[in-house]
């Protein structure tokens, strides 16, 4: 019995160390798109703020979960892929790769209710977002 | 002896700069000789003009004692010039090297002033965030929502995520 204590104490604290994150491929357009999946209105509401695109579809989510000092990859589409970094008390390095090729690595400490945006134009009058933050 | 000279000879002799023997034959000379009596009463003339129109100039004290007091005066102000020329050896080495010191400083402040300074995007990044580009050629700007609820990079790199969207879920 107090084996199982013990095991199920170290269990809660590995999960209790790891981070989970939610990373969504976004396109933004002018114009709305039928049949398309629309982004939270929350996300949504930010977006608009900044840019001048009113309408924001999801393409994409996934949802990681990353141990301390751990890296994980995720294709968000075809050319463009995100490595994410637990660097431990909730600052992560999220690296952009376009068809193998990285681009950038940002890293902050994300907070619940924080986001984080890569974006970048996308062909006519759109654009693409990769919007990550932190899962409760 | 040509006319020019002869003529200068008779100036010479109308301002009394010729010696007895040389005075006596030129006067003979000129005695001899129409024009030259005309040259020497006009030149005579012309003297007597001038001696009569000239203002004299009395000095106010002797002649001597005018001359030495000029001399005096000159003695004066060479001193009092060598007095000053010399500076001492530490502030002349003082001024050999804070000369430049201060004018590398004034040239350095004023590029520092000329520097041109990043134009003011309304971005403010923490000094949590860190980004670090790979490639030189892509363009960045970052922004920061005033709660810093959001940050946003946006790259000057277009991607045609729809397309690639659309071949990952037919893959």
């Amino acid at each position: 019995m107090v084996l199982l204590l013990f095991a199920g104490g170290g269990l809660a604290s590995v999960q209790a160390d790891s981070l989970t994150v939610n990373a969504r491929l976004v396109l933004g357009t002018s114009k709305e798109k039928q049949g398309s999946k629309k982004v939270s209105e929350s996300i949504r509401k930010r977006l608009a703020k900044v840019f001048k695109w009113m309408h924001y579809h999801q393409l994409s989510s996934k949802k990681l979960t990353i141990d301390d000092s751990k890296t994980v990859t995720s294709k968000l589409s075809k050319n463009a892929s995100i490595k994410v970094t637990n660097q431990k008390n909730g600052k992560v390095s999220v690296s952009l790769f376009s068809g193998g090729k990285m681009l950038l690595q940002k890293t902050q400490t994300l907070r619940s209710g924080q986001y984080m945006v890569l974006a970048g134009k996308s062909t006519g009058d759109s654009a693409w977002f990769i919007v990550l933050s932190k899962s409760n | 002896m040509n006319e020019n000279e002869i003529q200068l000879k008779v100036q010479a002799l109308v301002d009394g700069e010729l010696t007895g023997r040389e005075a006596e034959a030129l006067q003979q000379r000129i005695n001899d000789d129409a024009k030259l009596q005309h040259l020497h009463a006009k030149l005579t003339q012309m003297r007597g003009l001038i001696a009569d129109s000239e203002l004299p100039r009395p000095l106010p004290e002797s002649r001597d004692f005018y001359w030495n007091k000029i001399a005096e005066t000159i003695e004066h102000e060479k001193r009092a010039g060598e007095r000053a020329a010399p500076p001492k050896p530490v502030s002349r080495w003082l001024l050999r090297w804070l000369a430049p010191v201060a004018g590398v400083s004034a040239l350095v402040l004023l590029l520092t002033l000329q520097q041109p300074t990043a134009p003011d995007l309304g971005i403010t990044l923490n000094s949590d965030h860190e980004l670090e580009m790979s490639d030189d050629e892509i363009d960045v700007m970052t922004y920061n929502s005033d709660d810093d609820s959001m940050s946003i990079v946006w790259l000057d790199y277009s991607m045609d995520i729809q397309r690639d969207y659309m071949e990952l879920w037919l893959d």
